[in-house]
């Protein structure tokens, strides 16, 4: 595999981007919830980079909170939190830049930004609320949670996640679209 | 605040734990990870909370904070025995909460596992508070390095991870001022209904990622132009080397583990 100076640097800034979004409740607050928009930010970075560049990126963000930089929401990070229920979202992350990237290198169009979005805020949910249900099953030992009540938590942020996602599918054409014209380096060659 | 964000949870000290080189750490940490859920005796959790503990001390960070690290999570140690309290249907029941039996399987049981929670929980902090995320980076390009023979990026994903750390400080004050920009247009993130702080996410996020786009064009121009060639060849400024301590710390812990394997049942 073969990485030029631009895809390090891209992938590197997008993963400190991902570490902004999770934390963007202390710039801006709505309806007092903390949200993050880490989902957000990791379905643009597959929408912008591609499916190879945004996953690597997504990886990094992993990585680097692993490494005790708290980049994760409500700027925890640390090893521990492999232990933590919830990581299964993190690690979905790389899933679904993956796949988001997939679909809109296969055909770029605008109902397929949108599309490739709904698809990935889907891909997250999934396996972040399974890994949640087997973590409680196994790494806590307990039958106690059953499935239904790992989806139940779900629902709460569930509204905010779809508009969230298709806002994503809506703003990406833009923002490559600005990007590019910004750039010099990526006019030769189409990123997404 | 931008200052914690690079160091992370790290605690500076000149402990012997601290000094030990950063690969040790990880490849025994993840050692340990793995040998506490072969614990299953009363005494084989007591030999690793002691040997868990003996570390905790040996970094002579105060407990205390070691302690409010773990907030987080106390919830979910809490959580865990609870629950096994109330579900856990073994043995005799001891006594009675709202009608709800407790069963002395229960305790048992609730308390193995939230030990195990705890024990993971303090040892994996335990590497963060006293190893500076840079160092994590360098120990992962080192001991992934046989990778590089299957072409994985190794020297690549080390390097990204330093970029992101440099960056985060700096997008997150470009995150700053740009809010401040735009609330000065007469953007509104505080007040209004949802759809409105929603939409005004936009005119946050594409200056941003502007700006961050452009600084990677601006790095990567920068190297490009210094003769960055990937890793072949590259000299290191922080050079890993493994010493006596590291030897030394490795034969204690397989000592731990074997007196492990005799206190199971």
């Amino acid at each position: 595999m073969k990485l030029r100076a631009i895809d390090i640097t891209l992938s590197g800034m997008f993963a400190a981007l991902m570490a902004i979004g999770a934390n963007i409740t202390s710039f801006i607050v709505i309806g007092g919830v903390p949200i993050t928009l880490t989902t957000f930010f990791c379905i643009l970075a597959g929408l912008l980079l591609g499916s190879r560049l945004g996953s690597i990126a997504m990886i990094v963000y992993a990585l680097i909170g692993l490494a005790g930089a708290p980049v994760f929401s409500k700027f925890s990070g640390g090893l521990s939190v492999i232990v933590s229920p919830t990581f299964g979202f993190i690690l979905s992350y790389i899933i679904v830049a993956y796949v988001v990237g997939k679909i809109v290198e296969w055909k770029p169009s605008k109902r397929n930004f949108i599309l490739a979005a709904l698809i990935g805020f889907v891909i997250n949910y999934v396996f972040g609320t399974n890994w949640m249900y087997f973590s409680y099953k196994y790494l806590a030992a307990s039958d106690a949670i059953s499935y239904s009540v790992a989806w139940s938590w779900m629902i709460l942020p569930l509204p905010k996640d779809i508009i969230l996602s298709i806002l994503a599918g809506v703003l990406a054409p833009r923002l490559y679209k600005n990007i590019n014209r910004n750039m010099i380096v990526l006019k030769d060659k189409s990123i997404a | 605040m931008s200052n914690s964000l690079i160091i992370g949870q790290y605690v500076p000290s000149d402990s012997f734990i601290h000094r030990l080189d950063p690969r040790t750490k990880i490849t025994m940490i993840f050692l340990f990870v793995i040998f506490v859920f072969f614990a299953n005796s009363a005494a084989s959790y007591a030999w690793l909370t002691a040997f868990a503990v003996g570390i905790a001390l040996a970094t002579k960070i105060k407990i205390p904070f070691i302690l409010r690290g773990l907030t987080p999570v106390w919830f979910l140690i809490i959580f865990t025995f609870i629950l096994h309290l109330i579900v856990t249907k073994d043995g005799d029941i001891l006594f009675q909460i709202f009608s709800f039996p407790v069963y002395s399987g229960g305790v048992i049981q609730g308390i193995a596992i939230s030990f195990r929670f705890f024990l993971l929980i303090l040892v994996t902090s335990l590497l963060t508070l006293t190893t500076t995320p840079i160092e994590i980076t360098d120990a992962i390009e080192s001991l992934l390095d046989p990778l590089k023979k299957i072409r994985f990026p190794v020297h690549e994903l080390a390097l990204m991870m330093s970029i992101s750390l440099r960056f985060i400080p700096t997008l997150m004050q470009e995150t700053e001022k740009i809010s401040k920009a735009q609330a000065s247009r007469g953007v509104d993130f505080k007040t209004g209904p949802v759809k409105d702080r929603i939409q005004a996410i936009v005119p946050l996020l594409v200056p941003l990622f502007v700006s961050a786009f452009k600084r990677a064009e601006d790095l990567a121009m920068a190297m490009e132009a210094r003769g960055y060639q990937g890793g072949e060849g590259r000299t290191k400024l922080r050079e890993l080397k493994i010493e006596k301590r590291d030897i030394f710390s490795f034969i204690i812990f397989g000592l731990v583990i074997i007196v492990l394997f005799l206190l199971r049942v």
